[in-house]
């Protein structure tokens, strides 16, 4: 017993450096993939830190290749299949807890992203104040493609993207590197990674949380990557802006179609079969919850989201996301069955479902943790 | 500390004054710092459910709409403390306004956003368009007013008069913006008195063509929004006089400039300059020097002129044909009392903000400050306007579906209510504003806070599309008209909301307690009871200066004091009349509860009006009891506050900088930015 749990705690790592806490997410075999322990630990962590005087700033990183791919749905899935659907919403309901905390965090939070950050990687990441980019990083928001949909408040994060690049990067999973991650705001920082250890030592030097002092410090290691040729920001957001910002998957769809029409183009083609492979109901509740998310809230977006994905774990009105992880995760076959199969034959009515509360007597609204008690940084209070 | 217990100990100490202070303050000149609101006020009902109540219909294509504007540069985003705003950089000149607004129109049209807005049928087609409509109001009054000029007015008037060839010739062009319309109504010497334009159009059999003049100065187009700069086409109303016989005003089409916006030939266009507001729109002059144009540009539904020049019209009565030109001015109507609902539902929301964070004033030394919204006074001065915004919200939905449901029958009644909301509606957005402005102090000031720039922009809105003050003499002279057909007919009222004429007098009770003060029927019958009365009386007025022998015209003159308060009282009515039955949509619960209260604060404020101690439909007792109910009330809304401003459902990105952190959004940092 005692030593499950402290392999549990091996998951994530704590270094206390004079004012500031370094957090390691240590689970790099399975690219540091996140459990339920490993966010209850996290939540634990930054609830405490809160409170501390002793703390200043907090660096959060992942060991090996990844920052972190997010949280560990096959796991997930397993435990709800031995269990029940309320297994899964717990989880997220603990993700989101954080994802708010640390959006809404009176320190500041520096995540070095020195690697792969996906769904709730970028979850427990993009929400904090400095986000440090590197030449390794790749980020993606792939849920579609498994049969759920950019959460973690993404519907929030991506929609304050220029123009109508969030809709693009949610509906296809598109993958953004670090000097486009910076470009578009994900990003605060781009630090060659080989500048990393020294800027961490830096950082560790600081014993103020005073964002203005960080930030000046994360530039003295900071330099301006220039995007790469082909990369979307350079070449497509006139495409993305125009197809994109339609009313609806189906009119984004013909959108692209009409401009693949005019010039003939790889990228139009393989973005059009990458939306047309995803989970049609996956497309269309993201789609809805990202013109939403673009007037709320970080935390509406959350209590709205929590709605969604209860839905979607309890199944009962799509099994796309049982579908997804089987045939990308578990079986590997990667030829999933959505049902509904067709874009069409998703009403907004069976839209709206996902939108409204969950009817079963154990469930309730997300509810957020209480930060009336904190000042708040003005950053902070401007994502209420 | 923990708000909710700082505001009852300031209110604790406020009604026990000598309750001792509960902790001694040690640092008395601490920083103010800005609190969210978000984090110390709560929502007792789904401010989501409240908002689709309230916005009514298209709510998610408002949103897209919405989110089309945030995410454009053409909107001009800008900071301020951590947040996106946008609006029209005013502090641009006229012609960078007129051209921005222009930019943004062919943005949401490259965008898809008019798509079936000429060319698509139906009440669905309709209230989308309404929506987006008060969206794009949102944003900007200029913006609302120029697509208003090509789509409602220009638009209607080809949909309305035109015919089939009409209608295949210019609806999907106008959609598409290959043309850009306007309307030259007004002239400089008659705005409200249409029948009296003296532009002059005659007909020359010999080519086909009619011939459109301008014979004095007095007659030259007046505010054509559209025609300064962009407009290539007009619809112009003149006098026809064919063969000699003056037939009354009629619509034709004129091409004003070419494709490459070039002046036509015999065609003279002078800007009307810079005005107290709406710069982005390009309002121009225009004279026609025997402009001819070919004999099909007639808007001929109603009345036409054969190739040989006879004159032919199915409608007989001169009346009846110029009532038939004047129906697009209703739909317009319509836009103009949904919008200022929504510029009111703007100011209100800031101020109310503003209110829930700004502190003054201290009620003993070293205490925390009080909260604006924490004192009577303020909660007196806001809380019953947001009641009236509330109620003016149910109205204007039930005036869009009365539009959109139109029938033949049904045009009195829509032209009734809707220059009566339209009246009511914009004089209170007028009044709402200045409140708004004064409660925010000098903040209200600035233009990036908007609340005080709106009154300029929006003040036009009581007077075009017909005077308020005329318009408000048109309902009483409706309302005299049901009332003697009834009693000549010997026939019960019907229609109007006239129906309570036909039971008993409602008795209002010596002395009215809070629960008869809160209950609707109660409300509602003292409502029908001022209408009723006044009504008598300006029926009884009228009738004995028609029996002296004096003319009609004469007698509503003489008798104009009546005829604005009755017009008055039949608005209070029929807005009341609204809010019951939305309110009676919903199911029992904290929705309702709150909504309940914010009826009645609406009703109370009615019953607050001058008229009913002027003609004694409330003793002074009773009236004192109505002010103390208000009070009452006000306090019981202020813990809601916040969720019934978030219910209007307005981005944060609409409103200002003084609505969030307007600490950080003034701090030195920012100027260095």
């Amino acid at each position: 017993m005692a030593s499950s749990v402290s392999s549990q705690q091996d998951k994530v790592l704590v270094e206390a450096n004079s004012f500031a806490r370094i957090i390691t997410l240590n689970r790099p075999k399975q690219l540091n993939a996140l459990s339920f322990q490993m966010i209850s630990r996290l939540l634990e962590l930054f609830l405490a830190y809160e409170e501390d005087p002793n703390v200043k700033l907090i660096i959060l990183k992942g060991k090996g290749r990844a920052f972190s791919v997010g949280g560990d749905v096959a796991t997930l899935v397993r435990d709800m299949r031995a269990d029940d659907w309320r297994v899964g919403a717990n989880f997220f309901s603990q993700v989101f807890k954080l994802i708010y905390l640390i959006a809404t965090y009176s320190k500041p939070q520096v995540s070095i992203l020195n690697g792969i950050v996906m769904g709730g990687g970028a979850g427990i990441s993009v929400h904090g104040r400095f986000r440090v980019a590197t030449e390794n990083t790749s980020f993606a928001m792939p849920e579609a493609a498994l049969g759920l949909f950019p959460d973690v408040a993404a519907s929030y994060f991506l929609s304050r993207f220029p123009g109508f690049l969030g809709e693009y990067v949610g509906l296809t999973g598109s993958r953004l590197d670090g000097a486009e991650m910076l470009a578009c705001g994900l990003a605060t920082h781009f630090v060659p990674s080989a500048k990393l250890p020294l800027l961490e030592a830096a950082l560790c030097d600081v014993d103020s949380s005073d964002p203005v002092i960080i930030s000046s410090i994360i530039d003295q290691y900071s330099k301006q990557p220039s995007l790469k040729e082909l990369s979307v920001y350079n070449r497509r957001l006139d495409v993305i802006d125009r197809c994109f910002s339609q009313r609806t998957v189906e009119e984004i769809i013909s959108a692209l179609e009409r401009e693949d029409v005019h010039q003939s183009d790889s990228w139009i083609s393989a973005t059009i079969q990458t939306l047309k492979k995803s989970s049609p109901t996956s497309l269309k509740i993201f789609l809805r919850s990202i013109r939403e998310g673009r007037l709320q809230g970080v935390g509406q977006c959350l209590v709205r989201e929590y709605r969604m994905v209860s839905h979607v774990m309890q199944g009962e009105l799509s099994k796309d996301f049982f579908e997804g992880c089987r045939a990308t995760l578990l079986d590997k076959d990667k030829n999933p069955n959505w049902e509904p199969s067709k874009l069409e034959l998703i009403d907004d009515a069976r839209v709206d479902c996902y939108f409204c509360k969950v009817k079963h007597e154990e469930w309730e609204d997300l509810k957020l943790p209480n930060r009336s008690q904190f000042e708040l940084p003005p950053y902070a209070i401007a994502k209420l | 500390m923990d708000r909710a217990y700082q505001r009852t100990r300031i209110l604790t100490n406020h009604l026990i004054p000598n309750s001792p202070a509960q902790t001694v303050c040690l640092t008395s000149n601490e920083c103010l710092s800005y609190s969210p609101p978000e984090l110390s006020e709560k929502y007792a009902f789904d401010v989501g459910e409240m908002r689709r109540l309230m916005d009514g219909h298209d709510v998610e294509e408002r949103d897209r709409l919405f989110g089309l504007i945030i995410q454009s540069k053409l909107f001009n985003p800008r900071v301020r403390g951590g947040k996106v705003f946008v609006s029209p950089d005013y502090n641009q000149s006229m012609e960078q306004q007129r051209e921005m607004t222009w930019k943004r129109i062919e943005y949401l049209s490259e965008r898809g956003v008019f798509r079936g807005w000429m060319t698509g049928k139906g009440e669905d087609v309709e209230m989308k368009r309404f929506a987006c409509f008060e969206v794009l109001g949102l944003f900007d009054h200029s913006i609302s007013i120029k697509l208003g000029v090509h789509f409602f007015l220009w638009g209607g008037a080809i949909q309305f008069f035109g015919t089939k060839h009409h209608h295949d010739k210019w609806l999907r062009d106008t959609e598409n913006y290959l043309i850009k319309g306007c309307f030259a109504m007004t002239e400089l010497g008659h705005g409200s008195n249409v029948r009296g334009i003296e532009t002059v159009t005659t007909y020359d059999s010999n080519t086909g063509e009619f011939i459109i003049n301008t014979p004095c100065e007095s007659a030259q187009k007046y505010w054509i929004g559209g025609a300064a700069k962009h407009a290539t086409h007009t619809i112009v109303f003149s006098q026809l006089n064919i063969n000699g016989t003056n037939e009354g005003v009629h619509a034709l089409i004129a091409q004003i400039r070419d494709a490459d916006g070039n002046v036509c030939p015999n065609i003279r266009i002078a800007d009307c300059g810079h005005k107290i507001g709406l710069n982005g729109v390009d309002n121009g002059r225009i004279w026609f020097d025997n402009v001819r144009v070919p004999r099909e540009n007639l808007l001929n539904s109603v009345a036409d002129v054969s190739p040989d020049g006879k004159y032919l019209s199915s409608i007989k009565d001169p009346d009846q044909r110029f009532a038939a030109f004047l129906s697009p001015l209703t739909a317009g109507r319509v836009n103009i009392a949904v919008n200022a609902v929504y510029q009111s539902k703007v100011g209100l929301a800031i101020a109310i903000r503003y209110a829930l964070t700004r502190r003054a004033f201290s009620l003993k030394a070293n205490e925390p400050e009080v909260l604006l919204l924490d004192y009577p006074s303020h909660q007196r001065r806001l809380l019953p306007l947001l009641a009236k915004i509330y109620a003016m919200s149910f109205a204007a939905n039930y005036l869009k579906m009365l539009y959109v449901k139109r029938t033949p029958q049904s045009n009195k009644t829509i032209h009734v209510v809707s220059s009566s909301f339209k009246a009511t509606i914009t004089w209170s957005n007028m009044q709402i504003l200045q409140e708004c402005r004064e409660a925010c102090g000098g903040q209200g000031l600035k233009t990036e806070n908007r609340v005080g720039h709106l009154k300029a922009e929006h003040d036009v809105q009581s007077t075009f599309e017909g005077d308020n003050n005329i318009l408000m003499q048109q309902v009483s002279k409706a309302l005299f008209a049901e009332y003697v057909a009834a009693q000549k007919r010997n026939k019960v009222f019907k229609g109007l909301g006239l129906e309570h004429m036909n039971k008993p007098c409602p008795v209002i009770p010596s002395q009215l307690t809070s629960t008869t003060l809160r209950c609707s029927q109660f409300q509602m019958d003292a409502l029908c009871l001022r209408e009723r009365e006044l009504l008598n009386r300006f029926v009884a007025d009228v009738s004995q200066c028609l029996a002296r022998g004096e003319s009609k015209e004469h007698s509503f003159n003489t008798n104009y004091q009546l005829a604005e308060d009755l017009g008055k009282a039949f608005s209070d009515q029929a807005i009341f009349q609204t809010f019951v039955e939305a309110e009676a949509t919903l199911a029992a619960g904290s929705l309702k509860d709150v909504l309940g209260m914010v009826r009645s604060l609406y009703a109370l404020t009615c019953l607050e009006d001058v008229t009913y101690l002027r003609y004694g439909y409330l003793s002074v007792d009773n009236a004192a009891a109505v002010r103390g109910e208000i009070t009452k009330l006000c306090s019981e809304l202020r813990p809601h506050a916040l969720a019934l401003v978030s219910s209007f459902g307005i981005p944060d990105a609409f409103l200002s900088p003084i609505a969030f952190n307007w600490v950080d959004a003034n701090s030195w940092s920012s100027v260095q930015h």
